[in-house]
């Protein structure tokens, strides 16, 4: 008897702080939602759950007077290009790290380097890049943005690949180099396929990464029609009237790529940000 | 014949070897361009009164040094920024170490609770400056108007302008954004306890207590040990969420070392000064990481035991 009334009480109270830490969870996004569809007057005179007369003035503000979807474009071209890039390139680093040096000196020293990558400032990186991206002439430039980046998406891509191919049985591959298949071929159509969903949930979160990036672009752009996203978001509040809806909705509109991609992998991530480093 | 064997072996061996050359090459050249070639230029700089502005400058050896170093400015806001670190860790770890015991204890709508509460994680930092600037408005934010018309406030408090409650409001709103990381990855290392254990843990007498201590902690301790070295890292790294937020003010209380060295390269336009303190951070930081790492080195090898 005692036993079955335990259980449900101990649940119960983790229902309840859950739930409140849920409410505070989802409540920035609830509110910018319900903030980017008021009118002008209530959204700075009504705290109101419910908006009065909801409409989609705010959006049609941004992407028409605004041009806000020259930024987004901008943002999507330069965070595409970075994954492409850095996928390549990692996947191949990743896979030969741990197949070909897992266990000898040279492995250490290369696992070392990514960890010391790792650790590098942005803003210690930041100087440099923008005298030297300012020389080759490609400030206020997609393709410089994108080289910029790279320098956090490879280390993070090839950290995160190297768990997923950790789980490759080894013998499959052993037995395809028997019958003849060179070790790139090996890599292509057997080593890759297998760990492929770990490859789209890296691809994925170097993304976001790069999509949600400021800095950089911060530095490197300063005219507003090559400005990412963010950077032209974060000159609004320079502004000297805020328009709070006009933040909203371009928030909202930011926020929701991120959202999505973000709840497709969440299932990957775990295991991805951790495996890396464990030997 | 057995000379022949392990010269046919070594052969093989640096063939293998030129292989995994081939896929490693690509990225090492990228982090020669990108970190090794940058980070020799900083550090030239460092020794050299380098403007933004200008083209040419000229030696002073390790003046820059001795200025940050004499700096009271450098040393408060290196101290800010290791007390900001700590305190954004515990918060963090704490509130998702919580939140995934009792997501591991729930059964009903696991997924869903789960999936509401990572929605933090998923915001971009600009969103993330935008909503909770407008959520704490002085004037129009729904916390302000809400306490003042439930009586409990006269004045609004302004969260995010106030040198008192600055840190506080960032620690709580960095709180928000930080622990979904933890706790999903807490959550995972729990799943892989295998449950008989805890049973065996039972029928020895041991108390809830106990068995928390000796078999919970000691299999998730290796990838908490991880994240917060991760977290470290990155939160002392951190430029753009106090940026897009406060921009380190109220009156530099919320400056912490990245928005120091951008103000000094980019306002001040002092690129030797600011190139000589992201060194020192940089410096800091591998001291810092190897220290933990010896200490989870350590972890690991009472596990084996």
């Amino acid at each position: 008897m005692k036993k079955i009334n335990k259980l449900p009480v101990s649940s119960l109270l983790c229902y309840g702080y859950l739930a409140i830490l849920v409410c505070i969870a989802a409540f920035p996004l609830f509110w910018i939602f319900i903030s980017s569809i008021k009118q002008p007057g209530e959204i700075i005179s009504s705290i109101s759950f419910i908006p009065q007369n909801p409409g989609l003035h705010y959006y049609i503000k941004i992407f028409t007077e605004m041009n806000f979807q020259q930024n987004l474009m901008n943002s999507l071209v330069t965070a595409v290009g970075t994954t492409a890039i850095a996928l390549l390139v990692a996947s191949h680093a990743s896979y030969g790290i741990v197949r070909y040096f897992n266990n000898g000196r040279k492995g250490r020293v290369m696992t070392r380097m990514l960890i010391t990558t790792y650790m590098f400032p942005s803003i210690l990186l930041a100087i440099p890049y923008s005298v030297l991206i300012g020389k080759i002439g490609l400030q206020n430039s997609r393709l410089g943005l994108i080289l910029t980046y790279l320098s956090f998406s490879i280390p993070f891509a090839v950290w995160m690949l190297i768990g997923f191919f950790r789980t490759v049985p080894m013998e499959i591959e052993e037995s395809a180099m028997v019958d003849g298949a060179s070790p790139l071929k090996t890599f292509y159509l057997i080593a890759l396929p297998i760990v492929a969903p770990g490859v789209a949930a890296t691809g994925i979160y170097t993304f976001i990464n790069a999509w949600n990036e400021v800095l950089f672009a911060l530095i490197l752009t300063n005219s507003t029609s090559k400005m990412t996203a963010p950077v032209y978001m974060s000159s609004l509040i320079g502004a000297e009237i805020l328009d709070w809806g006009v933040m909203m909705a371009s928030s909202m509109v930011f926020v929701l790529p991120s959202l999505f991609f973000f709840m497709l992998i969440q299932k990957k991530i775990a295991g991805g940000l951790t495996q890396g480093a464990i030997k | 014949m057995k000379g022949d064997d392990i010269m046919k072996f070594h052969q093989l061996e640096k063939k293998y070897n030129l292989y995994g050359w081939m896929f490693v090459l690509p990225a090492v050249m990228v982090v020669f361009i990108l970190f090794i070639y940058p980070v020799s230029v900083s550090i030239l700089y460092s020794f050299t009164n380098k403007s933004i502005l200008k083209k040419d400058f000229d030696f002073v050896g390790i003046k820059n040094y001795i200025f940050i170093f004499q700096s009271k400015e450098y040393w408060t806001t290196f101290l800010r920024s290791i007390s900001w670190t700590f305190l954004s860790i515990i918060g963090q770890l704490t509130i998702g170490f919580i939140a995934a015991l009792g997501l591991n204890k729930i059964v009903k709508s696991k997924g869903l609770y789960r999936t509401l509460l990572i929605i933090p994680w998923a915001f971009p930092s600009i969103t993330i400056a935008f909503s909770w600037k407008w959520i704490l408005n002085g004037v129009y934010g729904v916390v302000n108007n809400t306490l003042q018309s439930m009586g409990l406030i006269n004045e609004p408090i302004g969260f995010l302008s106030d040198p008192r409650y600055v840190i506080w409001t960032l620690l709580f709103i960095y709180t928000w954004f930080g622990s979904p990381l933890f706790m999903v990855n807490i959550l995972a290392a729990l799943q892989t306890i295998p449950k008989d254990q805890y049973e065996a843990a039972k029928i020895d007498g041991a108390s809830a207590w106990q068995s928390f201590r000796n078999i919970t902690i000691r299999y998730i301790r290796n990838i908490i040990g991880l994240l917060v070295v991760l977290k470290t890292v990155w939160i002392f790294n951190n430029f753009d969420f106090i940026y897009l937020l406060t921009g380190g003010g109220p009156a530099s209380k919320s400056t912490m070392l990245p928005i120091f060295i951008y103000d000094m390269a980019w306002n001040t336009k002092k690129v030797g000064v600011a190139s000589a303190s992201a060194l020192t951070l940089l410096v800091f930081l591998m001291i810092l990481v190897s220290l933990y790492f010896k200490l989870l080195d350590r972890w690991e090898g009472t596990d084996d035991r």
